[in-house]
């Protein structure tokens, strides 16, 4: 028998369909003869007490879950998202820098530092990608601090925006799909497969409302591993490699017949009945990897 | 030895020895991206991004620099102010955990210091603080390359963290009590902060790496 902790923080909770597949991790877990429990910021000092740490909460250099990771991993527990998973996958350049040195097929990405921000520059990035262009932020998440451009001016109000906290971004094509294919990938095996649809009239998975604070989100429709394409999961397995052995969720777009990586992200959101909706085994497969 | 700017490093593809000497080696600033692009490329690099990360985590540096053998004092993450005082009593020293800040330390003698340096610290509590027990006086120090101007224990709490981080410039905060010192945290320090004097001790100490037939890029 295995004691696993699951790090969250409150708003793990907040959503009915994320609370349900924290429930089936723990079910799982339970039914396979081991200990599952919840640990929450004022529990970190418990971490010593467990054999292994399963991080749900929102992952980032930056963020309490980093802690949390790399004090198990010092500690010699198995960690879902080790903590180099949570450099690489949590900053987009160094991401995009690992692709370009292994040639993993990804979009068509220029990086800019705040030297950059000049007219002559600027005209040189929209000649190389064309328009409109998209500007992503390195932290960016949940398709926040992602926004599509069209001329300079809105490019230098976007970039003084994301400039104020990194010191780099990363400038890239646009390449408008009906969905995003995402693809889990636990220990470089493909673990679930969904398309991501975009929502009407949008051009990322997740849409700010105007003029509202909500988000509107496309739907997702799951596959059987088995049924998508092979292609799709090689490119997949691909890019996993230049990271790590842990969970990722692989954003990949469908374009002209090729598939191209948009990013890889760890901790990848795991709701009921959304991405496990054909792939019901994968919180055994989760926990088993955890317990190994 | 070849010297450059940070940001035509960034934009270059040189395969060799990289020291990324900057004054601010926060996540997701230049000094970051240096040595990030450093490894990609498969360099040997001081500092290592990972410890860049680390260094400025309070948590993940006194971990590691006692996993060194670095005196530490015992420590606390969380967000709670009750867990703190019944765990660690006054009076106490507070760091934040995620290092926005330049200046991270505070010290509470009672609870409603306390109070007031863990709501500012954790940001209105949206992030955990690492509280230490105060035990003596907190003396705060330049440390290039290891080296400092302080004597006896302290400094030589610089010199191995410097051994274990490889952070060639950094301010140190360590807590005297009587003879012996404890690591307390790490911090960037701000443009202003370093001195020529500054300045001319990390020009030596790269001349004397590159005179070892190291090459230099930073």
């Amino acid at each position: 028998m295995a004691r696993i902790a699951c790090f969250v923080e409150k708003y793990n909770f907040s959503d009915q369909r994320e609370a349900t597949a924290l429930q089936n991790f723990q079910r799982t877990a339970q039914r396979m003869g081991h200990e599952f429990n919840f640990l929450f910021r004022e529990d970190i000092p418990e971490i010593p007490e467990y054999d292994a740490v399963f991080i749900r909460a929102t992952t980032d250099p930056l963020f309490t879950s980093y802690v949390v990771s790399k004090t198990a991993w010092e500690l010699g527990k198995k960690v879902i998202d080790d903590p180099e998973s949570i450099q690489i996958c949590g900053n987009k350049i160094h991401l995009y820098d690992l692709f370009e040195k292994h040639d993993v097929p990804h979009i068509p990405t220029v990086f800019l530092n705040k030297e950059d921000l000049h007219h002559k520059r600027l005209v040189e990035v929209f000649e190389t990608l064309g328009k409109p262009i998209v500007v992503k932020a390195p932290y960016t998440s949940f398709s926040k601090y992602v926004e599509k451009v069209a001329c300079e001016t809105s490019f230098r109000d976007v970039a003084k925006r994301y400039f104020r906290k990194s010191d780099m971004l990363a400038v890239q094509t646009f390449m408008p799909t009906a969905f995003d294919w995402r693809v889990g990938v636990l220990n470089r095996k493909t673990l679930y497969v969904c398309k991501y649809m975009i929502p009407k009239g949008r051009w990322k998975h997740g849409a700010k409302r105007r003029g509202k604070p909500t988000f509107v989100w496309g739907r997702t429709v799951a596959l059987k591993t088995e049924n998508a394409p092979s292609k799709l999961k090689e490119v997949a397995l691909k890019a996993c490699d230049v990271i790590g052995h842990g969970l990722y969720g692989v954003d990949i777009k469908e374009f002209n017949g090729n598939y191209v990586v948009v990013e890889v992200n760890d901790n990848p959101s795991i709701y009921a009945g959304y991405e496990d909706s054909r792939n019901t085994d994968l919180y055994g497969k989760i926990i088993e990897y955890l317990v190994d | 030895m070849h010297a450059m700017k940070p940001t035509a490093f960034l934009n270059s593809s040189i395969k060799d020895f990289t020291l990324n000497l900057n004054n601010d080696y926060r996540y997701l600033k230049t000094g970051y991206y240096v040595s990030v692009h450093a490894e990609v490329l498969g360099n040997r690099v001081i500092p290592s991004s990972e410890s860049i990360i680390d260094a400025s985590r309070t948590p993940i540096l006194l971990l590691k620099a006692s996993k060194a053998k670095i005196p530490t004092l015992p420590y606390l993450v969380t967000g709670s102010v009750k867990k703190i005082i019944s765990e660690l009593g006054f009076p106490l020293v507070v760091f934040a955990v995620n290092p926005f800040c330049y200046d991270g330390f505070r010290i509470a003698q009672n609870r409603s210091a306390l109070y007031r340096a863990v709501k500012s610290l954790s940001m209105n509590y949206k992030f955990a603080v690492c509280a230490q027990p105060l035990k003596g006086e907190m003396v705060s120090f330049k440390s290039v390359f290891g080296k400092c101007e302080m004597e006896g224990e302290v400094a030589n709490i610089s010199m191995k963290v410097f051994e274990v981080f490889r952070l060639p410039i950094c301010k140190l905060h360590v807590q005297k009590v009587g003879k012996e010192a404890y690591l307390c945290g790490l911090q960037p320090l701000r443009m202003e902060e370093v001195l020529p004097a500054d300045l001319e001790m990390a020009s030596e100490e790269v001349s004397r790496m590159s005179r070892k037939g190291e090459h230099l890029v930073g």
